[in-house]
């Protein structure tokens, strides 16, 4: 038998209906089967939505391999983001180093593709062997007048959003030669990855009010966009963690402002249009968007009517990449009439905990980085009936006999926006109400054989 | 074999080392295995995992940071073997390297030993696997942790009498039918590894994090004292084979054999099992039996397979031994791995039945990637594909069905349940490729066939030669234009609307609206004079550099006031000569200006055409307006008919590219419109658009129902045979701007850009607001970094600004604190309100003092606006 549920060390990091103070944003405990992923993850789910770029790994394989087009970000473009890049760094590149062979496999890109951006993904093994990543890609950049961007992330050098930084710091170098741009009418919009086509469905509302929508932040996302990202006179920084500090550089060095926006929940979304349409918009906007949220309202709350009988009353467990949508989550189960019993996040803040110790019940378990034993062991004692999360928790919620939501990249439903709602609620009632669950334990007939 | 790109590998067709391991490591009783390197690599690997076994899969990381990656793990290491003992207990430890822990130097042995030194009490053994990603793929590092549990566990020599069966990576399914046949010989085996029940387990009560399945260590230890062992992999470095250390450390004798997948190589297996005294029941004979039974019924079926089969080097070489017995043929057989005899043995294997296939080429290729296969099977005329769901993309690009049977599938389920193995393994994956051949034979032979035989004129002439039977030999325009390439959607185009009248009336049309020819039924849009047009051409040619079309669409007819036309038009050709023009007309006076329109540089024309004779569009056009007199009925059509054909042919001959709108009305031209298609294509028309019939109230139509997608569907098929259909046209309006999937706001280009400037209106309430997320209200007073100012007026909150202020609590232990507080108080000094997550004792008495209102909350930030204002407001009524 083990010797503990619940290690030591990580006891600082769970709270206990209360999320204030707890220990989080700091480095994984060893051992102890941490549900996150590294530097390299971050920068590179940030970057690879855009669509017409070389993505690059410089590594072993295995970076490459395990993040081939796992996202299901959607393009109305390019499909060359789709492709998996890599060195392929062999045991002679590791003792002669692979500086060079990332030179020539640059060089024969340009030759052959004359791309207008390339993105070289420096994995652990880069900086260990010494290759200067940063003096290949200046060099080519120099060599070929086309962008080359380094982006700084071997895996043990932090956390996954630290990542995420480093992927906002490759978008700022490639933005920045255009910063002098003339001015255009509209909005950016940061943070969303067209999951599922989530940023068409947010742009789509924006248009539908009188927005115009300058670049989409990564979601979509291709060269000649992204490069306008200067002109536009507002961005709005959806709250995925992974872009506000791509938002206050762009504030800083270019001036322009932003506003947060949410586009998870149908209330979360109506303020965001509503925000949107005051900043960015006159009067007329406004009037637009006060029709049009008012009326998607009306609209969603005969399907939510419709779906609340059956799911009033049950419990939640959360556990997702950021803070921020763990917060929303618990907002759209408690406007669902379900209890959230056990929250937990992979990057957090302490801001985010103790927000969401605020938003749930006296007893509920709140939880950074947490691993499978822990997910175990408090979702059984609360009694949770459905857990939300990614596909590496979809197993561990099956084998404790409890439904299932898939919140992460690999889904292929929408979440964002009214639709969302609707995909959600049907998500969380098909799983949670299936007939599979009746036949849980040991074998059971619904009448005895009887013989005549 | 490396793909187009020598230097890089695009798409690989392999994963890493320590994949391979932990695989291995699963399949051993109560292991627990953690990986020595960055978070990443286990979190990366245990999604493959999860994903293809929809197995919960626990692997531990030493999680190595910046630190421990320069000064070394061994704390991390050691700290992680600890944690992992404490939450699973385990029988027995894996530690794998990874590439970052190999290339530090870290001496893992060493390590280890002091570990196991310094804890003389641990219960679990522990195992090291040297495996960094970069010194081979999965398929090695699956041996390398074999090797190494059959090195490290401390070994029982004592003769046993048992058989060690050594394999490579099985599916669970495959496992368990491998220890049923092991059973039904009276084969006293021992299993390494066993992941029939770790990677496919059962719905229990009760869950067991550790999984309770998989060959026990002390079974490990016996192998040292086995009768024999058969190690069942084509390809093993024999350097690394478990069954050869076993040999040469302890004495046991062992044959290696190809995995029993297939009919020669289960019977290999079988009769060697029998020759250490295994029985070969009538059972086993007769599923052999039927096995053989099963391939005789497929075999024609399966003749016809041209397979790429790719993945590990055991399992391609399996699986193409498996289709070469049954007369599939084998076209390529690839690998990612590094694999020295694999191009031998698989072309040994494909050119035994060289003289079957004739005139047929195979292929074999290691150390190779997707890129790769898939130029190559497309060069070899592959037809189906076999291996992983990475294959997906390729068969998705090739249009070729995929059989999933290999490590990983993420898009569908039952990995763990893939059979292969055994006879009825055999005739299990051989089911599944026939009826992939059967089914995609089925869905297209009638097609195929209708195109081969039935018309005539394909027959004599080659498919696609519809546009060099134009009388005119009309070129088709090279330029882009998203209305004639099947609405893509990258080129950005522009309708301005110049054509005020219209010289037809359609009777579906009501004339208060934009042509309904072109555009969605019930749509108006402004006139502009060709100086307007220009002016707004140039606007969003700015706003949109990929504008690439330009046109005339409407409301009325581009033609009936022709002098508009041609003056927009030369106005946009001098200020641009790269644009594509186009204009979009109902013919009737298409011969009259078509050499006109050629002239002022229009390469595309659309022509609405609803029907190919008289009597047919006396029912669909009301009238026309011809020369200054108004016709009706036959004759109205049979002019509009006539000028419209020889406006085609016309236009053909200049070398513009012509596209035929036909708007199929049910009752009146549906069941007409292949005939429509016909007449038109003789004339040099390239391209038909049908579309549906919208009724407009009022029009002569009303009442006459839109026809269903189905019925449009299937008309388009059958003018597909005809010409080229375009589809999924959106019915742009008139003044259409943008690409097809984002249409350009007019009001915003026409909208001079000015924010409205900050604090204008004069405010009832202002708030301060303590947010970080900038959605809810979340931060503490003393803690805010800067405020989101709202102003409230008439029930509604608004953001007016952001607001950087200096951290109050930050420099309050220090000196000056008091300054601080002032200059806080000073930045938020026209507010009324403050909103915070929770404020001090003492600013909050400052601020009381100066009358501001206080809230605290956690709510959204426009929900506590209100609370605030309601609450107030109602102390202010006590």
């Amino acid at each position: 038998m083990p010797n503990s549920q619940i290690l030591d060390e990580r006891r600082r990091s769970i709270g206990f209906g209360d999320g204030s103070g707890i220990l989080c944003d700091t480095n994984s405990v060893s051992g102890a089967v941490s549900q996150r992923a590294c530097v390299y993850c971050g920068a590179r789910v940030v970057l690879n939505p855009i669509t017409d770029a070389f993505h690059i790994v410089h590594g072993p394989i295995g970076c490459a391999s395990y993040t081939w087009d796992i996202r299901g970000s959607l393009s109305s473009g390019s499909e060359l983001y789709r492709n998996s890049f890599s060195t392929d760094l062999r045991e002679e590149d590791i003792i002669f180093g692979g500086a060079k062979k990332l030179a020539a496999a640059i060089d024969e890109i340009v030759g052959k593709y004359a791309p207008k951006l390339i993105f070289v993904y420096a994995t652990c093994i880069a900086g260990v062997i010494g290759d200067d990543v940063d003096a290949v890609c200046r060099e080519a950049e120099s060599r070929h007048k086309t962008r080359v961007i380094p982006v700084r992330s071997p895996g043990f050098s932090g956390s996954k959003s630290f990542g995420y930084r480093m992927a906002c710091d490759a978008i700022m170098r490639l933005i920045s030669p255009h910063a002098g741009a003339a001015k255009t009418r509209g909005v950016n919009i940061l943070g969303d990855f067209n999951l599922a086509g989530e940023m068409w469905i947010i742009e789509n509302y924006l248009r539908a009010v009188g927005i115009n929508v300058v670049s989409t932040v990564t979601g979509d996302a291709s060269y000649e966009a992204l490069i306008k990202m200067p002109s536009a006179e507002l961005n709005l920084v959806q709250c995925a963690g992974s872009m506000n500090y791509l938002a206050r550089r762009m504030e800083e060095e270019f001036g322009i402002p932003s506003i947060k926006v949410s586009f998870f929940g149908a209330a979360d979304t109506t303020n965001s249009i509503l925000r949107a349409a005051e900043v960015a918009g006159g009067a007329e906007t406004m009037r637009r968007a006060k029709i049009f949220t008012e009326q998607n309202e009306a609209e969603l709350r005969s399907f939510s009517e419709r779906y609340r009988p059956h799911l009033e009353g049950k419990k939640a467990a959360i556990y997702v990449g950021g803070g921020f949508k763990a917060i929303s989550l618990i907002r759209q189960f408690s406007a669902m009439g379900i209890e959230t019993v056990v929250v937990g996040t992979q990057t957090g803040q302490p801001e985010d905990y103790e927000t969401i110790g605020t938003l749930v019940s006296g007893d509920a378990v709140i939880l950074d980085d947490a691993n499978p034993s822990e997910l175990e062991t408090f979702m059984r004692e609360k009694g949770a009936d459905i857990l939300v999360g990614g596909v590496k928790e979809r197993p561990l919620a099956y084998k404790l006999g409890m439904a299932f939501c898939d919140h992460n990249h690999e889904r292929r439903h929408a979440l964002a926006g009214y639709e969302g709602v609707r995909n959600f609620t049907r998500e969380i009632h098909l799983s949670m109400n299936s007939p599979v669950w009746d036949f849980l334990g040991e074998m059971k007939a619904e009448t005895s054989p009887a013989f005549h | 074999m490396k793909s187009e790109l020598v230097n890089l590998n695009v798409n690989p067709c392999k994963m890493c080392m320590p994949m391979g391991a932990v695989t291995a490591l699963a399949g051993l009783r109560g292991c627990m295995t953690i990986l020595h390197g960055s978070q990443g690599c286990a979190t990366y690997i245990r999604r493959h995992m999860a994903t293809h076994y929809n197995e919960p899969v626990d692997i531990a990381s030493s999680s190595l940071t910046e630190e421990g990656t320069v000064f070394g793990g061994e704390k991390n290491l050691v700290k992680g073997i600890e944690n992992l003992v404490n939450l699973y207990d385990p029988d027995v430890i894996g530690v794998c390297t990874t590439c970052l822990a190999e290339t530090i130097g870290e001496d893992v042995p060493r390590i280890l030993a002091d570990f196991k030194a310094s804890r003389p009490d641990l219960r679990a053994g522990i195992i090291n696997v040297t495996s960094a990603g970069y010194s081979g793929t999965q398929y090695e590092g699956f041996f390398r942790a074999l090797r190494a549990a059959a090195e490290q566990v401390e070994p029982d020599a004592a003769p046993n009498g048992r058989i060690n069966i050594i394999t490579g990576h099985l599916s669970a399914a495959d496992t368990r039918r491998l220890k049923a046949l092991l059973k039904e010989m009276s084969v006293d085996a021992i299993l390494l590894p066993d992941l029939s029940e770790n990677l496919d387990g059962g719905h229990e009560e009760t869950y067991s994090r550790l999984p309770r399945g998989g060959t026990p260590v002390s079974d490990v230890a016996k192998m040292a004292g086995a009768r024999a062992s058969i190690e069942l992999a084509a390809f093993i470095d024999e350097a690394r084979s478990p069954a050869r250390y076993l040999l040469e450390a302890h004495g046991v004798p062992f044959i290696r054999l190809n995995p029993p997948v297939g009919l020669r190589d289960t019977d290999a297996f079988i009769k060697a099992l029998a020759s250490l005294g295994g029985v070969v029941t009538p059972e086993l004979k007769k599923e052999r039996a039927r096995c053989l039974d099963a391939m005789i019924d497929s075999h024609k079926y399966n003749a016809k397979a041209v397979a790429a089969v790719f993945g590990e080097p055991d399992f391609a070489y399996s699986v193409t031994r498996l289709l070469t017995e049954n007369g599939a043929r084998v076209a390529l057989a690839a690998t990612g791995s590094v694999c020295r005899d694999f191009a031998e043995k698989i072309l040994a294997e494909t050119g035994r039945v060289r003289d079957y296939h004739i005139d047929s080429e195979s292929a074999a290729l290691d150390d190779c990637d997707f890129d790769t296969i898939e130029r190559r099977a497309a060069e070899l005329g592959v037809n189906i594909l076999i291996g992983s769901s990475d294959g997906r993309r390729a068969a998705e690009h090739l249009k070729l069905p995929l059989v999933r049977c290999a490590f990983p599938i993420h898009d569908h389920v039952g990995g763990q349940r893939v059979r292969m193995l055994g006879y009825d393994g055999a005739a299990a994956l051989l089911d599944r490729v026939t009826n992939t051949v059967l089914s995609n034979v089925e869905e297209t032979f009638r097609g195929e066939m209708f195109e081969k035989y039935h018309r005539a004129e394909s027959v004599l002439t080659p498919r696609g030669a519809g546009n060099s039977i134009s009388p005119h030999g009309g070129k088709v325009s090279a330029l882009p234009h998203p209305c004639f390439d099947g609405c893509s959607s990258k080129y950005a185009r522009l309708h301005l609307p110049v054509a005020p009248s219209c010289n037809i009336r359609c009777n579906y049309c009501v004339r208060d609206y934009d042509c309904p020819n072109e555009s969605r039924p019930g749509v108006t849009s402004g006139i502009l004079s060709p100086a307007e047009a220009l002016e707004r051409f140039r606007r969003v040619r700015a706003a949109l550099p990929e504008l690439a079309v330009a046109g005339i669409a409407g409301p009325g007819d581009a033609l009936a006031d022709f002098g508009l036309t041609r003056e927009t038009l030369s106005l946009i050709r001098g200020e641009d000569k790269n644009v594509s023009l186009c204009v979009s007309t109902n013919g009737l006076l298409l011969p009259f200006y078509a050499d006109e329109l050629s002239s002022l540089g229009v390469t595309h024309v659309t022509v609405t055409v609803n029907a190919a004779n008289p009597t047919i569009g006396a029912r669909v056009y009301g009238h026309i307006d011809y020369f200054g007199e108004r016709f009706y009925g036959d004759a109205a059509a049979g002019i509009l008919l006539a000028n419209q054909l020889a406006g085609i042919a016309r236009c053909a001959a200049l070398g513009i590219t012509v596209k035929v709108n036909a708007v199929m009305i049910k009752g009146v031209n549906d069941s007409h419109i292949p005939d429509i298609a016909s007449r038109v294509r003789g004339l040099g028309c390239s391209i038909t658009n049908i579309m549906r019939m919208i009724p407009v109230p009022g029009s002569a139509f009303e009442n006459i129902p839109p026809p269903g997608e189905r019925e449009l569907e299937d008309t388009r098929l059958e003018c597909e045979k005809i010409l080229p259909q375009l589809r999924g046209c959106r019915g742009c309006r008139a003044d259409a701007a943008g690409t097809l999937d984002r249409d350009f706001p007019l009001s915003d280009i026409s909208r001079p850009a000015a924010p409205e400037p900050c604090g204008k209106r004069a405010p009832s309430a202002r708030f301060a607001v303590s947010s970080k997320n900038g959605v809810l209200v979340d931060t503490h007073f003393g803690h805010t970094t800067e405020f989101y100012i709202y102003e409230y007026s008439d029930g509604g909150a608004r953001l007016r600004e952001r607001r950087p202020v200096e951290e109050y609590c930050a420099g309050e232990e220090g000196t000056g604190g008091a300054g601080k507080m002032d200059r806080i108080l000073k930045t938020i000094e026209d507010c009324d309100y403050v909103l915070s997550a929770r404020i001090g004792d003492s600013p909050r008495g400052r601020l009381a003092s100066r009358g501001v209102k206080i809230h605290t909350s956690y709510a959204k930030i426009e929900d506590a606006i209100l609370e605030a204002v309601t609450k107030y407001e109602r102390s202010n009524a006590i």
